[in-house]
């Protein structure tokens, strides 16, 4: 009896609203969490997985040696591999495709990666125009590591002693 | 024989097994699975990897389980502590010098040593000393090496010695400087090398033609059968995205066993070669047009259609030649429409030139015995035949038979083969001088067995004085308890086949041996039994069916259209059927490669599809029937033959051609075939006719290993092997006296007024009076028949 | 036997025959040892390629196993060695009794490392060569098939400058 003499009087003076209005002001005065993209950019993670790339050892030549363990693990079947035998005898890719449309970034075929040739860059601000451009080529990977690598090799050495 | 049976004890399991066997082979047996890298099933025990240690109770140290028999009571504990300790010590030993590539090695996903070290390996390498590193040596165009990845298991140099007969490999140097080499780096030879990829556990030895091709675990694998000799053996497919990468034995302990021919194992790469004719074409004003499927079968049936009503050209102008390597679908629904139209004019016999008892021989080439009772024999004759390479897997069943039992197994050849067993006789002469030697040996089987002479063979064999070697060639066959004497390829395609084979026949009665046939491509006996010969129809019926002319005559009788079904008529013939074809109104190549051959005698090319892109059934030398499914998509536009022929037949408005897929054109033959029982014994004639051998020097040759079909012709690693021929011509080095000529001089050879030049090896393996050309290799088209009198002048 | 058309000299080929003859005719792979001593003896200490062809072809082997055999054991030679053959023993025993200060000694005398021959082609040092069964005489080496025992350098010299 006395709880709904209690519900009413709370009803009558709109106490739910001042609750809530109570929390509006509570955050008028707090500290911004707010971050006010793309002026502003929230802190990122070494291990962050963005748009691919593909890393070239210093000497200029490409890392991937065309194991194709990243196409066995993607789970999203995204990763296309042709190989064949280079005139030096190596082993190496004559096609490396990812469809950035499947892909799901996981992550996985960075870990996958016996050789530190796939890598998921701090790049995340990307789109595509046209149908078929969201195929990654071997081409457009290696360019995206030539461009980043110091800072591909600086996440790597950041995240190196936690693995 | 009973064996003795003893009990072990293994894991607490209790097991009744042969005294003596050994513990690995019983522990297979019972699912218990050791680990091992040096032992195989079908190779010697060499103990010498040492991964199979287990523990014996009583024993002082853990044994190896490949070398130890078992023994009445023994106790085994494969896992326990002593015994994984053991195993895991070996694992790290094996690890030591095995280089970390396993993400660039073609045997990475499907190697016995990544599969072992996950199971008894260490996480961790204690080894941080320099690695070995083996130079790698170029071992011929089918084995790449990567001989640093060598665990020393020799495998590869025991089956080498067991297995292919011939030691090519071998471990050279000892202690950490042992590594497996052949010698001098010369190439592996042998035709069955290939089987050393599948043995060799770690990836030293991997296939080069598919190298780098594709990971194990992404490859789907399809069951099929080799498509090239009358053995059939069972092969996987191994196909990436639509494409073919490998070829792998598929085990049938009757066939095949584990192993496969080199020829088997790498002809697929002639799937991909660039003269695949890939869209159908038609000749139009002497110039060759792509075209759709409905205006290339529109322009056939049309044509044939009009000649069918054409009164002066007659159904028995058309004519098929067909390829013994096609599948009995693709035969049965070819005689079929022949034979509806009221043609019988069909002939798979290419490479054969006599004819003339084609009525009496049996319903199909049939080995008359089992391809696994071969290895009971205990003396064999075999006639016309380099088995080692026509067949490799009976060649391989023989092998067995003189290693086993000391069979003594000989051959009477147009040119002296070498074997991969020890040969009781190899008597070699002239092709035009076969029949007189075989004769020699029919003459002593009658003097042994006291018998009368057959009537047929009196006036051949009368008076003739066989020599000691052919005396001991018979006792040999009649003291044996299995013997058989075999026709081999060149005794079929030989112009007197029809004595050769009475003579093989007589011989056989007289010795009490079985008498059996080796047939050319892989399907002889289903064209056989698909009715695919002019006097025949389905399963041997000889009555109440279109009869119609055989491959010599269809040569001869300037036919007015011809359906090539799979052939290549300058090559897989032996009969120069150029002229023939360029006659012809309209001549159909339903044909998976292109060549320029086809396209200046062919009318209109239909693209046909390869052994791994339709379904069909081979009817293999002891009469299996093997069906096998298309594995990948035809390349290209192309077609299974099968489906080709039943929508012609139906444009032709033939009835009866509504077959949904090619297990129903299986099945309505089967049905007509079950009542045959197999037998080689026949009706002789009454007559045996002997065409008198001249003393002029005479054409002969055979059908090199790697030239014997169309796609074998494409397969470009195996073209760069040894047994990969070239047109040349081979005399001894007498003939080459009397010729007055040299070795690698450059002659001309003249034969019916034609004549091409080619160089000159002297090769003492070719017996006097023959002259020694290849078949079915280019340079065949400028002669002509396979066997003739030739001349031969110095340029 | 001698209807096989050989390299082989007259006189290896009567050597071979009798060591043939002390095995079983089936056995013929058994004389391979001693057929290679013989046949390396004539030839100034080493083994052509021609030369294990012919020892194959003569005893009925496939040339790879020839090969192996001669490549395995130490005392054969594969490639051209200088007159006298001189192996000094480095195994356990003799090693214990200095044989490291011999080699060295040798070494530096002659002025070639182990596994090379002088360049007047007089002396050949051996590499690696193992225990030649005569620990008691530590340590110990071998010249031309004759062993010299309880060596020191002055003993060393003394052969050695006594060789041809």
């Amino acid at each position: 009896m006395m709880k709904k003499i209690a519900h009413l009087i709370k009803s009558f003076m709109l106490w739910e609203l001042l609750k809530g209005l109570a929390v509006t002001l509570r955050y008028l005065f707090s500290r911004k969490l707010t971050v006010q993209y793309p002026e502003e950019r929230a802190p990122m993670s070494p291990r962050f997985r963005g748009l691919h790339a593909q890393r070239r050892y210093a000497n200029g030549e490409e890392r991937c040696i065309a194991c194709k363990l990243c196409e066995a693990v993607c789970p999203a079947l995204a990763i296309t591999i042709d190989v064949a035998e280079r005139a030096d005898g190596s082993r190496r890719t004559t096609r490396y495709d990812i469809d950035l449309f499947k892909c799901i970034y996981c992550g996985f075929c960075e870990e996958a990666c016996p050789v530190d040739a796939i890598v998921e860059t701090h790049i995340y601000e990307y789109h595509f125009e046209e149908k078929g451009t969201q195929i990654m080529t071997k081409d457009k990977l290696l360019a995206i590591g030539d461009k980043y690598e110091t800072e591909i090799a600086a996440n790597k050495a950041a995240d190196a002693k936690y693995r | 024989m009973t064996e003795e049976l003893v009990t072990i004890t293994v894991d607490g399991q209790e097991l009744k097994a042969p005294k003596g066997a050994m513990l690995i082979s019983v522990t297979d047996k019972e699912n218990i699975r050791v680990p091992r890298f040096c032992y195989h099933e079908k190779l010697s025990v060499a103990a010498n990897c040492r991964m199979c240690l287990v523990e014996v109770e009583k024993a002082p140290k853990p044994l190896p389980a490949c070398a130890t028999p078992i023994m009445e009571g023994m106790v085994v504990h494969t896992r326990s502590a002593k015994a994984k300790a053991a195993q895991k010590a070996i694992m790290e030993f094996l690890l030591i010098n095995h280089p970390l590539d396993c993400p660039i090695c073609d045997q990475g996903g499907e190697c016995e040593l990544q599969d072992m070290a996950m199971a008894y390996g260490q996480d961790v390498s204690q080894y941080s000393e320099g690695k070995r590193v083996v130079l790698d040596k170029s071992i011929g165009p089918l084995i790449a090496t990567e001989l640093t990845r060598c665990i020393h298991c020799t495998r590869c140099v025991r089956f080498g010695e067991e297995i292919a007969g011939v030691r090519e490999m071998g471990m050279t140097n000892r202690g950490e400087r042992a590594r497996i080499a052949t010698f001098m780096n010369q190439a592996v030879t042998s035709e069955l090398s290939g089987n050393v990829i599948d043995l060799c556990p770690v990836g030293a030895l991997t296939a080069k033609p598919s190298r780098f091709a594709a990971r194990a675990w992404e490859m789907i694998q399809h069951a099929s059968v080799a498509p090239h000799d009358c053995v059939g053996s069972n092969v996987f497919v191994h196909v990436l995205r639509h494409d073919v990468i490998r070829v792998v034995p598929r085990d049938n302990e009757a066939i095949n066993e584990v192993w496969i021919s080199d020829r088997d194992r790498f002809s697929y790469e002639g799937i991909h070669s660039e003269e695949r004719l890939t869209t159908p074409m038609v000749k139009h004003n002497g110039e060759w047009k792509r075209t759709d499927w409905d205006t290339a079968m529109g322009v056939v049936s049309d044509k044939i259609k009009a000649m069918l009503e054409d009164d002066a050209i007659g159904v028995d102008k058309i004519a098929a030649l067909v390829s013994p390597n096609s599948t009995l679908e693709e035969l049965y629904l070819a005689q079929k429409l022949m034979r509806s139209m009221g043609s019988g004019n069909i002939d798979h016999r290419l490479r054969q030139s006599d004819f003339s008892d084609q009525n009496s021989v049996p319903v199909m080439p049939w080995l008359g015995q089992d391809i696994e009772d071969l290895e009971n024999l205990n003396a064999a004759l075999l006639i016309g035949s380099n088995v080692r390479k026509d067949q490799p897997m009976i060649s391989h069943r023989l092998r067995k038979a003189v290693v086993n039992n000391g069979a003594q197994i000989s051959f009477i050849n147009p040119r002296t083969y070498e074997f991969n067993f020890p040969v009781a006789s190899n008597i070699s002469v002239a092709q035009q001088r076969l029949v007189n030697e075989l004769a020699l040996i029919a003459a002593a089987a009658y003097k042994a067995s006291k018998n009368a002479m057959a009537p047929h063979l009196k006036n051949i064999l009368t008076g003739l004085k066989p020599t000691v070697e052919h005396k001991a060639i018979i006792s040999q066959l009649k003291t044996a308890e299995k013997s058989t004497v075999l026709m081999g390829n060149l005794a079929s395609m030989h112009p007197n086949s029809s004595v050769l084979r009475a003579l093989a026949e007589a011989i056989a009665i007289e010795t009490g041996s079985v008498l059996g046939y080796l047939s050319e491509g892989a399907n002889a006996a289903g064209a056989w039994l698909a009715g695919a010969v002019p006097h025949r129809g389905v399963a041997g019926e000889s009555e109440n069916i279109v009869q119609g002319y055989h491959a010599g005559e269809i040569n001869n009788q300037s036919p007015a259209a011809v359906i090539l079904l799979n052939v290549e008529p300058e090559l897989d013939s032996v009969h120069a059927m150029k002229n023939t074809l360029a006659q012809a109104d309209m001549v159909v190549a339903i044909t998976a490669f292109d060549s320029p051959t086809l396209r200046e005698t062919a009318n209109v090319l239909l693209p046909a599809a390869t052994f791994t892109e339709t379904s069909g059934t081979f009817v293999n030398i002891e009469g299996a029937w093997q069906s096998f499914k298309g594995v990948c998509p035809p390349q290209g536009d192309a077609r299974p033959a099968w489906k080709i022929l039943r929508v012609l037949a139906n444009l032709l408005d033939q009835k009866d051609f509504d077959y949904m897929s090619s297990e129903d054109v299986r099945n309505e033959l089967r049905s007509q075939c079950e009542s045959i029982v197999l037998s080689n014994t026949t009706v002789a004639d009454a007559s045996i006719e002997m065409n008198p051998a001249g003393d002029e020097l005479m054409r002969s040759g055979d059908v090199p290993m790697y030239a014997g079909d169309a796609l074998l012709r494409r397969a470009t690693s195996l073209q760069k092997t040894s047994d990969a021929d070239t047109f040349c011509l081979r005399v001894n080095s007498a003939e080459a006296a009397r010729l007055g000529v040299m070795g690698s001089d450059s002659v001309s050879v003249t034969q019916e007024g034609l004549s091409a030049l080619m160089n000159l090896v002297i090769d003492n393996s070719v017996p006097d009076g023959s002259a020694w050309i290849p078949m079915a290799i280019k340079g065949n088209e400028q002669l002509g028949n396979a066997f003739a009198a030739i001349k031969v002048e110095k340029v | 036997m001698s209807t096989v058309d050989t390299q082989l000299s007259k006189h290896s080929c009567e050597k071979i025959d009798a060591l043939i003859a002390k095995f079983p005719a089936d056995r013929k792979k058994s004389a391979l040892l001693g057929a290679l001593n013989v046949v390396q003896h004539e030839n100034q200490g080493f083994l052509t390629e021609a030369l294990m062809d012919a020892v194959a072809d003569y005893l009925q082997l496939a040339k790879i196993e020839v090969y192996e055999v001669a490549s395995f054991y130490s005392m054969y030679e594969l490639k051209p060695v200088a007159r006298h053959n001189v192996a000094i023993c480095t195994n356990i025993c003799c090693m214990l009794m200095g044989s490291q200060t011999i080699v060295d000694h040798v070494e530096k005398k002659l002025g070639i490392k182990l596994g090379e021959s002088t360049a007047d082609g007089r002396i050949y040092l051996k590499i690696e060569e193992e225990c030649l069964a005569a620990c008691t005489g530590g340590p110990m080496m071998q010249v031309d098939h004759v062993y010299h025992e309880n060596l020191t350098a002055e003993k060393v010299d003394e052969i050695l400058d006594g060789l041809e």
